[in-house]
C-alpha cells in the first residue's frame, strides 16, 4: 500500500494561515510544534508535517476502509532531510518527502523497501496520465484501461478483469497534480 | 437554533473553501465536506476552528475525527450546544 500527499505552497501560503489560533494544537503533537516553533521556517515544517500524516493517513484509509479526520494521531518522526517515519496506532509508515521552494510531496509506504512510481501532472491530466503510464508498463491500450473507484476508496485500474495497480494514489493541491502507482 | 438556522450558519462558515459551487449549490445534510464539495483536507481544521469560533464550543479531538459532512458537523454542534 502506498499513499502520497502534495502541497502547494503558494496556496498553502494564501489559503490557510497555520499561526490562527488553534491550528498548531488540533493537528500537531506537543513535540511537532515545538519543533516547528523552533525551525528556522516554520511554515514549510508546517507542510511537512501535513503531507506526511497526509500521506500516512492515505495508506491506513486504503488498508481499512475507513475515514476520518486526526491529523494529531499521526505521530511524525523525521529521519534525515527526506526521510521520516509516522506512526498512528502502534504501526509504522515510512515516508519519503521532496521539498522545494514551490511544493511539498510525501509518499508514504508500509515497507521501507517498496519501490513506488511516482510522477507529477497537471491535475487535470492525472487519469489520462495515469492509463498512459499504464499502457507503457502493461502495453494493453490506455483506451481499453478502466479506472474504478468504490465510493470513498482510491482508485484502482483494469483492463478487463485484470488488475493492473496494486495501489495507486493521487494528490492534487493549486498547480500541482501527482499519482503514485504499485504495480501487482 | 433550528436544524434550518443551524444548516445556514454552517454553510456560511464552509463557503469560503468550497472547490465545487455547484455541490454546494445542492448542499444538504448528506453533503460530504471532501467528496462532495471538494474542500481541501489541508483545510478541514479551518472549517472546525471557524465552528468554534461561531458557536463558542469546544470540539475534542473525538468529535473532530468524525466531521467530514455536514449531518456530522450539525451533530457535533448540536450535541456541544446542548451542553452548554
Amino acid at each position: 500500500m502506498i499513499g502520497n500527499d502534495i502541497i502547494d505552497l503558494s496556496v498553502a501560503k494564501l489559503e490557510s494561515n497555520w499561526q490562527r489560533r488553534g491550528f498548531l494544537k488540533k493537528q500537531f503533537t506537543e513535540h511537532e510544534q515545538q519543533l516547528i516553533l523552533a525551525a528556522p521556517n516554520p511554515f514549510v515544517l508546517v507542510w511537512k508535517f501535513w503531507s506526511m500524516k497526509e500521506a500516512a493517513y492515505k495508506v491506513y484509509a486504503q488498508q481499512n476502509e475507513v475515514r476520518f479526520f486526526a491529523p494529531k494521531k499521526f505521530d511524525c518522526l523525521l529521519m534525515s532531510e527526506k526521510e521520516g517515519l509516522v506512526n498512528f496506532k502502534n504501526q509504522i509508515f515510512y515516508t519519503t518527502s521532496i521539498i522545494t521552494r514551490d511544493y511539498i510531496f510525501t509518499l508514504a509506504t508500509l515497507d521501507k523497501a517498496i519501490k513506488a512510481y511516482s510522477k507529477f501532472v497537471m491535475p487535470q491530466f492525472i487519469d489520462r496520465m495515469i492509463k498512459i503510464k499504464l499502457e507503457d508498463v502493461t502495453a494493453f491500450s490506455a483506451k481499453e484501461i478502466k479506472q474504478k473507484k468504490k465510493k470513498n476508496r482510491a482508485p484502482l485500474y483494469y483492463y478487463k478483469n485484470i488488475l493492473l495497480t496494486k495501489s495507486c494514489s493521487i494528490s492534487h493541491h493549486g498547480s500541482y497534480g501527482v499519482f503514485s502507482l504499485l504495480y501487482p | 437554533m433550528t436544524r434550518k438556522e443551524l444548516i445556514t450558519s454552517l454553510k456560511k462558515i464552509i463557503k469560503p473553501y468550497v472547490q465545487d459551487q455547484e455541490a454546494f449549490k445542492n448542499l444538504s445534510e448528506e453533503t460530504d465536506f471532501i467528496n462532495d464539495l471538494k474542500i481541501n483536507s489541508a483545510n478541514l481544521v479551518d472549517v472546525i476552528l471557524d465552528v468554534e469560533d461561531e458557536f463558542d464550543i469546544e470540539i475534542d479531538n473525538e468529535s473532530m475525527e468524525k466531521m467530514l459532512s455536514v449531518k456530522a458537523a450539525m451533530e457535533i454542534i448540536e450535541t456541544k450546544l446542548a451542553k452548554s
